[in-house]
């Protein structure tokens, strides 16, 4: 694994590079692919991100160790985030939180044993007139009448299938949502 | 600061004249004796206004748009006042400002700061190593209100013992976040390797650094830092502050001088003597500012090593058995009359004016003037004539000057000056750097600009580095004119010139031929005799510049190789550890007689083996490469029987008629000014003269610049060159020596010198002692393929005298045709000069030792 010299990702590596006068104004957009290759912000990444970005790894932990988004510890294959902020408060996000905890078996901000999901409450995702709103890898999970944990159940499942069908069903509960919107 | 605009601000009241754009916390110390409180404000580092401890009243008096004319309100300029308090850090003095630093509001203000920094903190003042000294302690009994209104049970739990490095230790509980050993990397060093990790309360400092944090300056953050936080493995739970007496002294180990004070306390470790506990920096704005290399801090183990040499040694057949002064001196006494003045000294840069003082006297009594300077360094004569000028500064270089480094490895050699040079680069100065290898300053030389992270400017550095031929330093300066005519005439036409001459790769012909090349190239610019203008070398140890003003010289040292004297006596130096080669030479001598602080290769050889004391058991004065007469006074209780070296030779000069033996170190000192007039008569009193400096660390604050001491020492006097007395020199002829050529199938091998090694001065210092490279020979890469070496591989270096055992080190950055070994690494004698040298694969690259 490395993000260094990985096809996957050389094109978007380049391009963040040169969108800047500055190699180090990049350090941000890099820190997420290493995210995104390791699954968490690991010393690998660092160093590798420092590298591209001609700055000392110090300076990118440090980067990395002041922004909430990115992680360092090793998060599952799924990361899961549920808003408990105001607005998703009112609409019951504490007990789905809560338990969307107890169905994986994990502690708050923990990950389950097979690796596959990370679930943690977050500040304000944004989405407040979805409420109780939910983010998946750092994209939006939604549905008609808002989320349930039926709806959980069934996107952990799906996610346990294979990540096809999660996208599938994210997907599908999206059409719904917008469908419902046009008519309305 | 002379020129610039002097602006009017009115401080709680009354009016000062305060220099425009001076920072507001250091005008207000520096005139109006007013001590605004600070934490995370450091007067050598650019202010961020973090800790917000120098809250005070801001205003403006008010001027009428129309007229310009002060607008008066009952009597009294009418002042704008800012609604909220504002930092005095980030203020600069501007005309019209109007201060109050005594009102309530304010007294209020640095309250609640210091409550909000407490909230945390952990109580453990009596078990802390800053207790006593401490900033936060001092500044809570100033302004803290002296009773918690914070729940004990809320207080954060961290580390304690959080290692950043071998050296430093980060206690994460005391840490307030002021960010001073961050930017201290950042601005000063310029290797940010230290960061905030995470933030609120949870903000930690943290560094990546691999190996961890151990840049050359990193003791320093210890010194800076306003709380516990950052100690040094070194001192740490070693002793209270305020059991220590700081003696003020000078670093023993370079040409810089650094100014130091030896923290020393009557110890049970040491036999309830008293013993070094520490090594701090002290201020000498001219010398070293307020800091201090690793090397400086750490080395002083080997001042009370039991592996020194305690009693006089003298040989019985073959061994060399203890004796005692009052049977050596006779015994000395006698050897030195059968000489019948075929007697020479060979001295090294360790041994003080003083001792070199009687050494030459003792001579000049026996009739014999052969006075050798055992040094890498030649061309020192030139120092006398075209070195920097008096009054010269390194930290007031900048904008139109230009620095040149040349044939050194600086931030090996001399760590203050890389430094110091380091920064006049950041204030704009050009800087040249060439050599034969990259090295870490030239790759500074080379940057276009320096990023800092702690701001977001990025500061535009103007520089070059250049790789000259192996060992054709003085060939590419003497031709400078003509190869690049660009560069030449950037330092000919440069405000002020400061060249830095080393002799890395060079024998004594070839380094008087830099030094005359570097002269001639000042004398052509008109840079001799004015401050900041002028030749620096690199001597090794502290008193290189002393031995030329006592007239030693390397000339005589190479008499002395060609003809062996009947009696030789070495002073503070190790031929037979130094060179493999002066066995041949040694051979031809009688009587060897050696005053050492270690039993070291010439001991052995020795027919008697005097010890002398350190620069830690006495007083004394050191020259440093700026020409500046240093005192050091004594600090540590003395080691078994040693004498200062100039006492041993006191003595045996009393024994042989020559006069009565001088009793104390400032006496000799009176003898040698009255008869050198290079000294212009300086008294031990001239030297401890000492003057307010800017930035003031001590006053009433005490540690307004961490715990680095306000000098009570001296601030020495720096002796005047012949230029600088009015005499103009004259360019001199460069006599290019040939250039050292390798045998057929073999390197040329190039000594270097490491910063940290295996001298015997080194070894006693455990901390440092880890941190030595292992014995290495640096190849290029198609040279190790010739020889089928490979990186890693176990190879023997053969050179004329000896041998040396080592891991090759394969690289593009060493030139064809040349093998690096630094000095003092391998277990036996390496070259200390450029020699011809084969090299032998003996054993493959082992995986893991």
């Amino acid at each position: 694994m490395a993000i260094i010299g990985n096809k996957k990702y050389q094109e978007r590596i380049n391009e963040h590079l040169a969108k800047y006068p500055d190699k180090r104004s990049a350090v941000m957009p890099l820190l997420y692919i290493a995210q995104e290759e390791y699954g968490w912000v690991n010393d690998e990444g660092i160093a590798e991100v420092a590298q591209l970005c001609d700055m000392d790894a110090t300076q990118v932990k440090s980067i990395a160790g002041f922004y909430t988004m990115y992680s360092e510890k090793p998060k599952g294959k799924y990361w899961l985030q549920v808003c408990t902020d105001l607005a998703c408060a009112l609409r019951g996000a504490d007990e789905l939180h809560h338990e969307l905890l107890h169905e994986l078996g994990i502690e708050e901000g923990g990950t389950t044993e097979d690796g596959m999901f990370t679930a943690e409450h977050v500040m304000c995702l944004a989405g407040c007139d979805r409420a109780p709103m939910l983010q998946c890898n750092f994209h939006f999970v939604e549905a008609v009448g808002g989320l349930t944990m039926a709806h959980l159940r069934e996107l952990i499942a799906a996610a346990r299938q294979d990540d096809k069908t999660l996208q599938k069903l994210i997907a599908k509960w999206r059409d719904e949502v917008n469908k419902q919107v046009q008519q309305s | 600061m002379a020129e610039t605009k002097l602006v009017t601000i009115t401080i709680d009241g009354k009016a000062y004249q305060v220099p425009a754009g001076s920072n507001l916390v250091d005008a207000a110390k520096w005139h109006a004796d007013n001590d605004i409180p600070v934490f995370c404000y450091h007067p050598k580092m650019a202010p961020v206004g973090m800790c917000r401890m120098c809250v005070v009243e801001l205003g403006m008096v008010e001027k009428d748009r129309a007229t310009g004319e002060v607008i008066m309100e009952n009597g009294q300029p009418k002042v704008r006042w800012m609604p909220k308090l504002q930092t005095a850090c980030t203020q600069v003095a501007t005309d019209g400002m109007v201060v109050r630093t005594d009102t309530d509001k304010v007294k209020a203000g640095r309250e609640s700061v210091i409550e909000f920094l407490l909230t945390s903190h952990p109580l453990d003042c009596p078990i802390c190593d800053k207790g006593g000294e401490c900033p936060l302690q001092n500044l809570t009994m100033a302004h803290g209100n002296g009773v918690s209104r914070m729940n004990f049970a809320d207080k954060l739990k961290l580390d304690k013992h959080v290692p950043l490095g071998d050296l430093i230790y980060l206690d994460e509980e005391r840490c307030i976040q002021c960010a001073r050993c961050i930017r201290f990397q950042d601005e000063i060093v310029g290797d940010d390797v230290l960061a905030f990790h995470e933030r609120g309360r949870r903000l930690q400092i943290i560094t990546k650094s691999d190996p961890g944090f151990d840049t050359y300056f990193s003791g320093n953050t210890t010194d800076i830092c306003p709380v516990g936080a950052l100690t040094t493995a070194d001192f740490r739970f070693g002793a209270r502050p305020w059991e220590l007496t700081d003696v003020p002294s000078i670093c023993p180990h370079d040409a810089a001088g650094t100014n130091i004070s030896l923290s020393t306390r009557l110890d049970r470790d040491f036999g309830g003597r008293a013993m070094i506990k520490r090594v701090m920096p002290r201020q000498n704005e001219a010398v070293n500012e307020i800091w201090i290399s690793d090397r400086t801090r750490f080395v002083h183990h080997f001042t009370r090593s039991d592996d020194r040499l305690q009693s006089p040694m003298v040989r019985r057949g073959e061994r060399l058995s203890p004796t005692v002064w009052n049977e050596a001196i006779p015994a000395l006494a006698e050897v030195l009359k059968a000489a019948n003045g075929d007697v020479a000294v060979l001295a090294g840069g360790g041994a003080s004016n003083e001792d070199l003082w009687e050494l030459r006297q003792l001579l000049k009594g026996l009739g014999s003037e052969r006075l050798g300077a055992w040094t890498t360094h030649s061309g020192a004569e030139l120092l006398l004539e075209v070195g920097v000028g008096k009054g010269s500064n390194l930290g007031t270089l900048g904008k139109g000057d230009a620095i040149l480094v040349v044939a050194s490895d600086l931030e090996e050699e001399v760590p203050m000056w890389y430094l110091r040079v380091k920064q006049a680069q950041d204030r704009g100065a050009f800087l040249a750097v060439a050599n034969h290898r990259p090295t870490r300053l030239a790759e500074i030389a080379s940057q276009t600009e320096r990023k800092v992270a702690s701001q977001t400017e990025r500061k535009p550095l103007v520089g070059k580095s250049v790789l000259y031929e192996a060992g054709k330093a003085a060939h590419w300066l003497n031709d400078l004119a003509n190869s690049d005519p660009e560069l030449y005439n950037t330092l000919k036409d440069a405000q002020n010139l400061v060249i830095i001459a080393g002799a890395e790769g060079l024998d004594w012909d070839g380094g008087r031929a830099l030094m005359q090349a570097a002269a001639n190239l000042l004398i052509a610019g008109g840079h001799v005799g004015k401050p900041n203008n002028g030749l620096m070398a690199t001597l090794p140890e502290a008193n290189g510049m002393g031995l030329q003003y006592l007239g030693y010289t390397t000339q005589n040292a190479l008499d002395i190789i060609k003809n062996p004297p009947s009696v030789l006596i070495t002073a503070q130096c190790d031929p037979l550890g130094d060179d493999p080669t002066a066995g041949s030479w040694m051979s031809k001598v009688n009587t060897l007689i050696t005053l050492t602080l270690f039993p070291d290769d010439t001991t052995q050889r020795a027919a008697f083996a005097l010890p002398v004391q350190s620069f830690a058991e006495r007083d004394g004065t050191f020259i440093n490469g700026e020409r500046r007469v240093q005192r050091f006074y004594t600090a540590q209780g003395p080691m078994g029987d040693a004498l200062p070296l100039w006492e041993i030779i006191a003595r045996l000069r009393e024994r042989l008629g020559q006069g009565r033996a001088k009793v104390s170190a400032a006496a000799v000192m009176l003898e040698l000014s009255n008869h050198l007039p290079s000294f212009n008569g300086i008294r031990y009193k001239d030297l401890a003269q000492v003057e307010r400096q800017y930035p003031d660390v001590g006053g009433k604050d005490l540690y307004y610049g961490g715990t680095a001491y306000q000098n009570k020492g001296g601030l020495g006097v720096q002796l005047p060159t012949t230029a600088d007395n009015g005499s103009a020199p004259t360019t001199g002829t460069v006599n290019l020596p040939e250039v050292k050529q390798a045998k057929k199938g073999e390197l040329l091998l190039i000594p270097t010198v490491r910063l940290y090694n295996r001298s015997h001065i080194m070894r006693p210092s455990a901390l440092i002692a880890n941190r030595v490279a292992k014995p290495f020979a640096a190849l290029n890469n198609a040279d190790a393929k010739k020889l089928g070496i490979k990186h890693g591989d176990r190879v023997e270096v053969r050179f004329n005298g000896g041998q040396a055992t080592v891991t090759a080190q394969v690289s593009d950055s060493t030139p064809q045709g040349v093998v690096f070994v630094p000095r003092y690494l391998a277990d036996t004698p390496t070259p200390m000069v450029i020699t011809s040298a084969s090299v032998v694969k003996v054993s493959d690259a082992v995986a893991v030792q």
